[in-house]
């Protein structure tokens, strides 16, 4: 054992997951310490640094924005016995058995309500319960799909259930993610360790997701993840479990429900969709028939379900199960239901709609755990409350006990964890998961570990965002790799492809990316020029560079936002700055995940540490608007690589086509408005002639410049080379003719393209026709009126182009309530109304207007 | 309280539903509970609905509480929906003489109702499914939140010991007399404590808030949502039309089974009244809602209800006219 094991201390009284009670470590983790290389703390630290490296690399964080926090996970993994594990293994399975039974009677025979083995309350005032699901069943002899537990192992060595996850479990995503990062930075150990591998228990739900196909959907049943959306802080995990899976990540509005049955809304035809996984509440997935709110889900889809050609999972009311009131009642259900004892025992739970628990916990309030019966609501320590809180506490239970539990807290076992300088002890909480088969569930082998963030400490609940770590089962025999491109005996799959197109709104997001990647590029370029002309001239105003200086200050307000220099590099809060494009095209790239090649993330992830380590610089320094080179320069780079992944490693499908449409209306759109700022008034001609050259800079063409003309730069010629040269990658031209040639690429869904093309044609006119000598020609009172003319109707033309665009490919009709029929009530106006139209310059925020959300937890 | 109608009534009921909408709609989803239950005091003759233009769709089954739901689906562009329900209905309901119902006191009721065990002998709770909804029938739900203020409206009516059909009687009548029936002071969204604060709203509110009155001392309550037959002024014939849909409270009582009472009208019900179905509140049994897609916004509407008495002769002649009406429907059970 090493030194720095020997140097780690359990956190308190209960079990600890490394040393038993004599303080010796288990046999394993002595394994761990020496195979692992990471004896010293400067070992260990650097395990952590590569931990964090890797998963900016994949972009992995809780949350979509660059600006939420990233995902949090230690190095050491968790390691548990492969005994141990068999037990924990046929408890779980048994639990989820019991769910099962319990979700089944609760939508068909309602036997459990009627005899009243369990409390009315605890179901039919549970928001979980839906009614509207009642009578609906998947095919297979199981309701519930796909079970997750979170588990805590108590001071005396046992694990109990602290909460079950039923809804839609979170959590797939981020273990299988944990463990591809873990393996890599612990790769000599992983090798060696008979670690028990996770990829059967994904391979597994692709057969069971075929298990529950309607039988109409034949031998190969599509299936799609339905996601609560790019704005929602498990939207890696939905993405990465469907790219693991392999099957298309959809939102509400790209589906429809038709014939009876549902469909993907693509590019091309509709697709049919016979499984659907559901990551939106099941209360939200249908405007007709479960929140008319709602705009996450699709009208008609608890229809299609209860006719039988889609399956749903989990189905729409297993949320139900997440009531932390059944828990109490669970021991006996089992007994009644399944005939057996409970094998796996959950946290102490008094529910208070029972007067006797209730009064118990009243009176307990100071040393209990206390939280209401719907997920999500608020949850308190009641040790941590003073008085007077505890009494407001009290009255608030006795409004409404049925809707309060209250705990037992559990003092969960400790993990040794790496912290500030040292190892700690951290309570840890494991998220397990089932899937439902025809002969039973199977369990993953391995979890999702959460520790606490801060020192031990007593938890009820550990939240997904706390620190992640690895689950190890280690087994006595070799783990076969197992890969899902093996055979597994299973027929082959249909030899046309499954999956054609994609979604309108996987095209959208792909254009967006397009766009923002674009945008990021051309707004470093553009600062990086007047950055140089800065480092060169701002202290000379009066000179000819000084004044070349004013007019592309002014001009590159006007193309981005006010502010100094170093704000526009790494503000993300304002539109128009380099951070705040960045932010965007990361947004976008989450919600294609499953398109893109996985490279992107990596560029995506060097322009962040860039612009981070120019915060931190700058927080440090204070600010002053030099020294932005090495930064601009980085930032760059990773532009460059990501244009390079664009070209060189994504097939040339639809998603790629409106992804390049993106990206050269964008730098279209830059280049005229640049123009437009600068090049329109008439000045000194050494002023221009600075200005030009530093616009040719910015547009990556000054070398051709140079070469071609030999001469300093003149407008004409300029123009010639920005806006005619049709060979010139970063003109007009360029621009123009590749959209062109996209538009052709595209599936056309006539006669709605009519406008866009009217547009293109009439820029295609409008380049031939311009004269460059004739269009620079200053009036008197220096301005160059042709010029700006022909710039503008440029403009706006391109700006149309692209909402046009949007009109014709992504547009999905947003739905709206009825009015209320009943005939006697008064309906309100605005119940109808719907979210105004969005600007052509930014993507429209998910669900615009008055939408509400709801995700699984 | 108008003199009670005894024995059998037949009707030929129409519950026409119209929008029109300023730009053209392509794609309609709906669900309407507009086909009424079968058994409890009525027989359902014919009844099935007409969607115009034709839906694509038309499903129904038997929901949670185990009324008619239809769904269907219409994709035809058009600018018009109408949504008609037509059946032919022979009811025999004989109005509750508080007299004759059991005279169990209201709080041995709410003991029977939280335990869902008899409290005497020979007191059936009724079949499985019954006790389910005895049991739902006494927590809050979305449209009857059951506030202080709810409670202590209540509260004058509940005197110790008293028999439950008179404490409902009396809060019908206390309703009826309290609260003026006047269309447009509520909406769909209005809640319980507006409506006792303004004191006024439709039949809607007086059938919530009873319901709220009896659920808030621990007692069953359900909505019901049907109609009543309008009765044209002496010596005027009855006009197309002007009937409207109605809804009352039902309150569970031992050995009676479930009470139904119309507070805005402050009577029991008797044969006159028609019944939809019934839930925990209105958006149980709502009957009609729906989801359109359309680039335009905004909507009108118009509603007509006939409840048309015929004679038991025509019977025959009205289930072939309806039959005749409707359109095939996919039975999902």
């Amino acid at each position: 054992m090493t030194d720095l094991l020997a140097s780690y201390r359990a956190g308190g009284p209960g079990h600890d997951e490394m040393l038993q009670s004599s303080g010796a470590a288990r046999a394993a983790w002595d394994q761990l310490a020496d195979l692992a290389g990471v004896g010293s703390w400067e070992q260990l630290a650097g395990r952590r640094a590569d931990v964090q490296a890797l998963l900016e690399d994949h972009g992995v964080r809780y949350g979509a924005d660059p600006q939420d926090r990233p995902w949090l996970l230690d190095p050491l993994p968790v390691l548990l016995d492969e005994v141990e594990w068999a037990g924990l293994e046929a408890a779980l399975r048994q639990r989820a058995h019991l769910l099962d039974a319990i979700v089944t009677d609760l939508y068909t025979q309602r036997r459990l309500l009627s005899s009243g083995a369990l409390p009315a309350e605890i179901v039919l005032a549970h928001p979980g319960f839906l009614r509207a699901a009642d009578g609906i069943t998947i095919p297979g002899p199981h309701q519930l799909f796909l079970h997750g537990a979170d588990l805590a192992r108590n001071a005396d060595g046992s694990w109990l259930v602290l909460a079950d996850r039923t809804q839609a479990p979170t959590g797939l995503g981020f273990a299988m993610e944990n463990r591809r990062v873990i393996a890599q930075v612990l790769a000599g150990l992983y090798r060696q360790a008979r670690i028990r591998r996770l990829g059967p228990f994904y391979h597994a739900m692709r057969l069971a997701l075929h298990d529950v196909a309607p039988p109409s959907a034949g031998d190969a049943p599509r299936v799609a993840l339905l996601t609560s959306g790019p704005r929602s802080r498990t939207t890696f995990d939905q993405g990465y479990l469907a790219t693991m899976l392999g099957y298309p990540m959809v939102e509400g509005e790209d589906l429809v429900v038709s014939d009876g049955r549902l469909w993907l809304r693509s590019l091309d035809e509709p697709e049919p969709v016979d499984v659907l996984i559901r990551r939106v509440e099941g209360a939200y997935c249908d405007p007709l028939d479960l929140r008319g709110d709602s705009k996450l889900g699709v009208p008609g889809l608890v229809h299609a379900a209860r006719s039988g050609a889609v399956t749903v999972v989990n189905t729409f009311g297993s949320g139900v199960l997440e009531n932390p009131a059944l828990l109490t009642y669970l021991p006996r259900l089992c007994r009644e239901l399944l005939g057996t004892d409970l094998l796996l025992g959950s946290a102490v739970t008094y529910w208070c709609g029972k007067r006797s628990m209730c009064s118990h916990v009243i009176a307990n309030l100071d040393r209990l755990v206390l939280k209401t019966t719907e997920s999500g609501g608020p949850e308190y320590n009641g040790w941590e409350l003073s008085v007077g809180e505890r009494a407001d506490l009290a009255v608030r239970i006795s409004a409404e006990p049925h809707r309060w539990v209250g705990q037992e807290p559990v003092d969960a076992s400790t993990t040794p964890s790496v912290g500030a300088g040292a190892l700690e002890a951290r309570s840890t909480v494991l998220r397990t998961f089932a899937v439902a088969r025809p002969s039973g569930y199977q369990v993953l082998s391995g979890a999702l570990a959460r520790v606490t963030p801060e020192h031990a400490q007593t938890v009820a609940r550990v939240t997904l965002g706390a620190v992640a770590k690895d689950v190890w089962i280690l087994s006595a025999e070799p783990q076969p790799i197992s890969d899902p491109w093996l055979r597994d005996g299973a027929p082959d799959g249909p030899r046309r492809p499954t999956a054609k197109s994609i979604s309108a709104g996987a095209a959208e997001d792909l254009f967006w990316f397009g766009r923002y990647a674009e945008r990021t590029e051309a707004t470093i370029r553009l600062v990086r020029a007047v950055t140089d002309r800065w480092d060169d001239d701002h202290l000379a105003p009066g000179s000819h560079g000084g004044q070349a200086l004013a007019v592309l200050t002014a001009a590159l307000e006007q193309v981005t936002t006010t502010g100094s220099l170093s704000e526009l590099v790494t503000d993300a809060a304002r539109p128009g700055t380099v951070a705040y494009a960045v932010d965007a095209m990361t947004r976008s790239a989450t919600a294609v995940r499953d398109q893109l090649a996985p490279d992107t993330w990596i560029a995506m992830g060097s322009i962040e540490r860039a612009l981070n380590r120019e915060r931190a610089r700058r927080s440090q320094l204070g600010s002053s608007d030099g020294g932005l080179g090495p930064v601009l320069t980085r930032a760059l780079e990773g532009s460059l690589a990501l244009a390079g992944i664009g070209a060189e490693s994504m097939v040339r499908d639809v998603g790629w086509t409106l992804m390049d449409i993106g990206r050269r209306i964008e730098r279209a759109q830059q280049l005229v408005r640049t123009l437009l700022a600068t090049v329109t008034t008439h000045r000194d001609p050494a002023v221009d002639s600075l200005v030009l050259e530093s616009l040719l800079i910015a547009h990556e063409s000054v070398i051709t410049y140079r070469r071609r003309w030999q001469t300093h730069a003149r407008l004409d010629t300029f123009c010639e080379l920005l806006l005619l040269d049709e060979r010139n990658p970063r003109s007009l031209a360029h621009q123009v003719s590749r959209i062109g040639a996209g538009f052709a690429a595209l599936p056309t869904p006539a006669p709605r393209v009519l406008a866009r093309d009217r547009l293109l044609a009439d820029l295609v006119d409008l380049l031939a026709e311009f004269d460059p000598v004739a269009a620079v020609a200053p009036d008197g009172s220096g301005a160059r009126p042709r010029l700006a003319e022909a710039l503008e109707s440029l403009r706006w033309r391109l700006e149309e182009l692209g909402a046009e665009i949007a009109k014709a490919h992504f547009a999905r009709p947003m739905p709206a309530e009825w009015l209320d029929a009943a005939g006697t009530w008064v309906p309100r106006a605005d119940e109808t109304d719907r979210p105004g139209a969005v600007g052509p310059d930014t993507k429209p925020p998910d669900g615009a207007g008055s939408a509400a959300y709801g995700s699984a937890p | 309280m108008s003199r009670a109608h005894q024995g059998d009534l037949h009707y030929r009921l129409t519950h026409t539903t119209t929008y029109t909408y300023p730009e053209e709609v392509t794609a309609s989803y709906g669900r309407a509970l507009l086909l009424p239950r079968r058994g409890a005091g009525q027989q359902v003759h014919a009844s099935g609905l007409v969607v115009e233009p034709g839906a694509d769709v038309v499903a129904e089954h038997k929901d949670w509480g185990g009324n008619r739901s239809t769904y269907f689906h219409v994709t035809q562009p058009h600018r018009r929906l109408r949504v008609t329900g037509h059946s032919v209905v022979s009811t025999g309901r004989r109005r509750a003489d508080p007299a004759r119902l059991p005279p169990v006191p209201w709080e041995q009721v709410a003991q029977q109702v939280r335990t869902l065990r008899p409290v005497a002998p020979g007191d059936p709770m009724g079949g499985p499914g019954a006790a389910v909804s005895i049991a739902e029938s006494r927590l809050a739900s979305p449209m009857v939140e059951l506030s202080e203020e709810v409670r202590e409206y209540a509260l004058p009516s509940f005197e110790p010991g008293r028999p439950v059909a008179q404490v409902v009687a009396e809060l019908a009548t206390r309703i009826h007399t309290d609260f003026t029936y006047r269309p447009g002071a509520t909406s769909v969204s209005t809640t319980l404590p507006e409506v006792l604060a303004g004191r006024a709203g439709v039949c809607q509110d007086f059938a919530h808030l009873l319901i709220g009155c009896v659920r808030s001392m621990g007692l069953a309550a359900r909505y019901v949502s049907g109609y009543l037959e309008t009765m044209p002024p002496p010596g005027r014939e009855k006009l197309r039309g002007v009937d409207a849909s109605h809804a009352w409270a039902s309150v569970w009582l031992p050995g009676g089974g479930w009470l139904n009472t119309d507070p805005t009208n402050d009577q029991f019900i008797d044969a006159r009244y028609v019944v939809l179905g019934w839930g925990r509140d209105y958006r149980d049994v709502s009957p009609l809602r729906g989801i359109v897609f359309t680039p335009g916004s905004g909507s009108t509407l118009e509603v007509g209800v006939d409840l048309w008495p015929i004679e038991q002769t025509d019977l025959a002649d009205a289930v072939a006219e309806v039959e005749t009406l409707v359109a095939p429907t996919t039975a999902l059970v």
